[in-house]
């Protein structure tokens, strides 16, 4: 065998089972689900060729957008929650002494564990009867404020908010501190001798320096958004009256609790092309420059 | 360290001083609210139901650990452990070795297909999961996988493919020609090279790439949901979910299963914090 043909072969071999399981698991089905999503299909038995009618009913579906827009809100909590709290703390953390580690391992802690767990536990949170946010409005005289947080269709969806930003700041913390620690301290130092004020100091060179990490992580809110399906699934498994319902909860109400799997195949797809919209989209405009 | 000028205050020392106690107090507070729900879910696992009800800001009174026991019992969670156990741990061997052989490919050779391959395996990781449960739902039933560790071990693993194959190769590509080029002539084949130098030299990004698989097998909980319904390979979350719904009045029993449930993650977070926090932030970063 010739030395060419010998790598050749390696290549091959080396790259070829990676790529079979990635392009059979992750590729193929986006084209398997845009085209079950021609067919009305129960999951067994024939399935009936029915063109673009799931696509059109999708686009024509309130709960389709509804979820969509829960996704939104999501999206919101993340931008104007998580990150001005992961913001505040990386500012008060770039020390790295033991207290400080403490502080931003506690921080982090949530995201180790499983949404299911996490789930469970802001459900018992939650809980009309034995929850601990009702008991807590007793024992400080409240009790005209308790709720049943989560069957209450106008408050659900903010309710299911609080863990989610609860959840994920850890990430955007540990992103905010490793920028800010690459601030070069010269800068720091010429502010302080020119006798530049904190709060100036934070809005005029802090903030700027560190604009470009900003901008990843409002992308990484938007991408982390769309995968809030277990707590939902959990918490309220997308009710009270669809009113928590997002998309992907949506997706898999609609295939696997009422069987239209070729329904389900449709919100599959509108999922992926909307999601590639809202992340390139949010890439491309983060690109340009406000400054 | 120059972080003392970072602060983003610094008046008179007295001022600093007092302002610092403030702050630290204020953190350690946040730190409390945060951990408090993981606190409250320690202290309930060892209480009864009624003083769960009653007293749940406490420490319980008498620390009931045959709780655990019995949650063991009654959740099977030994069963689910192992399950979890099996296919989380075939997921990661499958995951490193495939990622670090495509890595060193990607990273060290060049060839036609290269850069298609590296954009197909960048489009893997803007893929929302949940997209595509349904269609792979029907792909495994065609193939008679549903049901089986291969529905878990497979998706997982070509899901976390991308992510292995983008930190192990950025780590590979710093690797000097040199080394390569000598044991070639030593007469090293590639998957000499492969195995002898390349992995080893790779255990840092591996080990990153492990802890993250480690993590997001370990707590799946959606793909689990979907393709395993035999409740004799059910894995955790999926057990604990059905667990929680089934015998919602026994609180505390539903605590103690989700004790014993977390501590292996929560173990590995203490033990690898540092790798933990910084690899989800990296994968966080590169998704």
């Amino acid at each position: 065998m010739t030395t060419s043909a010998r790598i050749k072969g390696f290549i091959l071999i080396g790259i070829l089972p990676a790529l079979l399981i990635y392009l059979f698991f992750v590729v193929v089905p986006i084209f398997w689900s845009a085209y079950y999503g021609f067919f009305d299909w129960k999951g067994i038995g024939a399935a009936k060729f029915i063109g673009f009618d799931n696509y059109a009913e999708v686009v024509r579906d309130p709960i389709f957008w509804k979820g969509f827009k829960n996704n939104m809100l999501i999206v919101a909590a993340s931008v104007f929650g998580q990150v001005p709290i992961a913001m505040i703390l990386a500012l008060l953390l770039t020390r790295s002494n033991l207290f400080q580690k403490m502080i931003r391992a506690s921080v982090f802690m949530p995201m180790v564990l499983s949404s299911v767990v996490v789930g469970i536990i802001w459900s018992y949170i939650y809980h009309p009867q034995i929850g601990i946010l009702n008991f807590l409005l007793d024992s400080v005289g409240l009790e005209h404020l308790k709720k049943a947080w989560l069957s209450e269709p106008s408050i659900s969806m903010y309710m299911i908010m609080i863990p989610i930003i609860w959840n994920y700041i850890g990430p955007y913390m540990i992103i905010f501190i490793a920028a800010l620690q690459n601030i070069p301290s010269e800068i720091n130092d010429a502010a302080q001798i020119d006798g530049v004020g904190s709060t100036r100091k934070l809005f005029q060179i802090t903030l700027p320096m560190i604009w470009d990490t900003i901008k990843v992580v409002v992308v990484l809110c938007i991408s982390g958004s769309l995968k809030a399906f277990d707590l939902i699934y959990v918490m309220t498994g997308g009710g009270p009256a669809h009113t928590t319902e997002v998309l992907a909860s949506y997706m898999y109400n609609s295939t696997f609790n009422v069987y239209r799997f070729g329904y389900g195949s449709a919100i599959s797809t509108s999922i992926i092309i909307l999601s590639l919209i809202l992340i390139l989209g949010s890439q491309y405009l983060m690109k340009r420059d406000y400054r | 360290m120059q972080m003392e000028q970072k602060l983003p205050f610094s008046p008179g020392r007295g001022w600093a001083k007092i302002s610092r106690g403030l702050i630290n107090i204020g953190l350690s507070l946040y730190a409390i609210v945060t951990l408090y729900p993981l606190f409250w879910l320690f202290t309930s696992a060892f209480k009864t139901n009624e003083e769960f009800d009653s007293r749940p800001f406490y420490l319980p009174e008498v620390w009931h650990w045959d709780n655990l026991s019995r949650a063991w019992k009654v959740s099977a969670m030994g069963t689910s452990l192992i399950n979890s156990t099996i296919v989380t741990i075939a997921s990661l061997a499958l995951t490193l070795l495939l990622g670090a052989l495509a890595a060193y490919v990607l990273a060290r050779f060049q060839f036609r297909l290269k850069a298609f391959l590296m954009g197909l395996f960048l489009l893997g990781m803007l893929i929302p999961i949940h997209s595509t449960l349904v269609p792979l739902f029907i792909m495994l039933k065609k193939v008679s996988l549903l049901d089986t560790y291969w529905a878990l071990i497979l998706p997982y693993t070509a899901f976390e493919l991308p992510l292995a194959i983008f930190v192990t190769a950025a780590f590979l590509t710093v690797i000097p020609k040199e080394i390569e080029e000598a044991a070639l002539i030593d007469g090293t084949g590639y998957w000499g090279i492969f195995f002898r130098m390349m992995l080893p030299l790779s255990l840092p990004a591996l080990s990153t790439v492990a802890i993250l698989g480690f993590l997001r097998f370990w707590n799946d909980f959606a793909f689990a949901l979907i393709f395993i319904s035999k409740p004799a390979l059910k894995t955790v979350p999926l057990s604990l979910s059905v667990f929680a719904t089934g015998y919602s009045t026994d609180y505390k029993l539903t605590m103690a299963a989700m004790t014993i449930a977390v501590i292996p993650t929560i173990v590995a977070f203490l033990m690898f914090q540092e790798q933990i926090m910084k690899g989800m932030t990296a994968g966080a970063v590169k998704g």
